[in-house]
């Protein structure tokens, strides 16, 4: 069949050739929404936490190196923690260390660090004499520094670094799922961690199950020593 | 609508292929820059924290 002739016989009149430009069109319109929605999961758990890497990394800096400037005029013992008040780590979840600043709103979460809540029950900080100092950070995306939130167990070390001392925590109970309107588990005396008095205590949340955020991951632990930092921030037993 | 921009693409096919995939590159830059961080948000993907059912301001 010649070319021409091909030209000729192909657009037969009528319903039928509306209906199948119409198919394609759909067809095409489908797979375009199934590759934005490909890309949509590559965004999220990919590339948000190439993004909050790349600034985390750069805020952590920032604080250790105003941590070694010597004392600026403000006098002793007033540390400027608008930057992040220290570092967390926690080598069950193997993911180095991660800078801790005020808040959970999202703009703070989504720099890949975690925060300590202000509210709904506002968080203690690790050297107030009692307290719960509560965190929260993402589990996927944006960093997802709590990622491996699971792979902590009882006996766990969970430590805090500030600029001079290390607060080593160990991990006393878990919730492996509860609501997320559950606020009491960041109460001063958590509920449901088996606690009944004030003490020093971590509590970190964060959602679960992985991808999604239908329910709340909480981690308890409570306060067995602090450290001083030495002149070379030798870390404690449980980091090396 | 893809066969239809084809045609409307100028030059020969070579031409067409490179503004194409120029297209398609400025589609995913405005995609990831601007669409999805404000879609984000509106999606129940991502809340970490526990709250009181405030909803947008955890």
């Amino acid at each position: 069949m010649s070319r021409a002739s091909r030209r000729a016989a192909a657009p037969p009149v009528g319903n039928r050739s509306v209906l199948a430009g119409f198919l394609s069109l759909l067809g095409e319109v489908l797979i375009t929404v199934g590759l934005v929605l490909g890309l949509f999961v590559a965004y999220s758990l990919w590339w948000t936490n190439v993004l909050a890497d790349r600034q985390a990394s750069a805020r952590g800096d920032e604080v250790r190196q105003q941590w070694q400037a010597p004392e600026q005029a403000a006098g002793p013992g007033a540390l400027d923690t608008r930057g992040g008040v220290g570092f967390l780590h926690v080598p069950a979840m193997k993911n180095g260390e991660v800078l801790v600043k005020a808040g959970t709103d999202p703009d703070t979460l989504d720099d890949g660090v975690a925060g300590y809540y202000t509210q709904p029950v506002k968080s203690a900080l690790p050297w107030d004499e009692k307290g719960n100092f509560s965190l929260a950070a993402h589990r996927d995306g944006h960093g997802a520094k709590f990622h491996n939130i699971d792979k902590v167990r009882n006996g766990d070390a969970i430590v805090f670094e500030t600029r001079d001392s290390w607060y080593v925590y160990k991990v006393f109970a878990e919730l492996r799922q509860t609501s997320k309107y559950n606020t009491d588990v960041i109460n001063a005396v958590p509920k449901d961690s088996g606690k009944t008095a004030p003490g020093r205590y971590i509590t970190l949340t964060t959602c679960t199950p992985v991808y999604t955020s239908k329910y709340r991951y909480i981690v308890w632990g409570e306060l067995v020593r602090t450290e001083k930092v030495d002149a070379k921030r030798t870390p404690p037993a449980e980091l090396r | 609508m893809y066969g239809w921009i084809w045609r409307h693409l100028p030059g020969n096919a070579w031409v067409r292929a490179l503004i194409s995939l120029v297209l398609v590159l400025a589609v995913v830059f405005v995609l990831f820059q601007y669409v999805f961080p404000w879609a984000e948000p509106l999606l129940p993907f991502n809340d970490v924290t526990v709250d009181e059912g405030s909803g947008a301001t955890p």
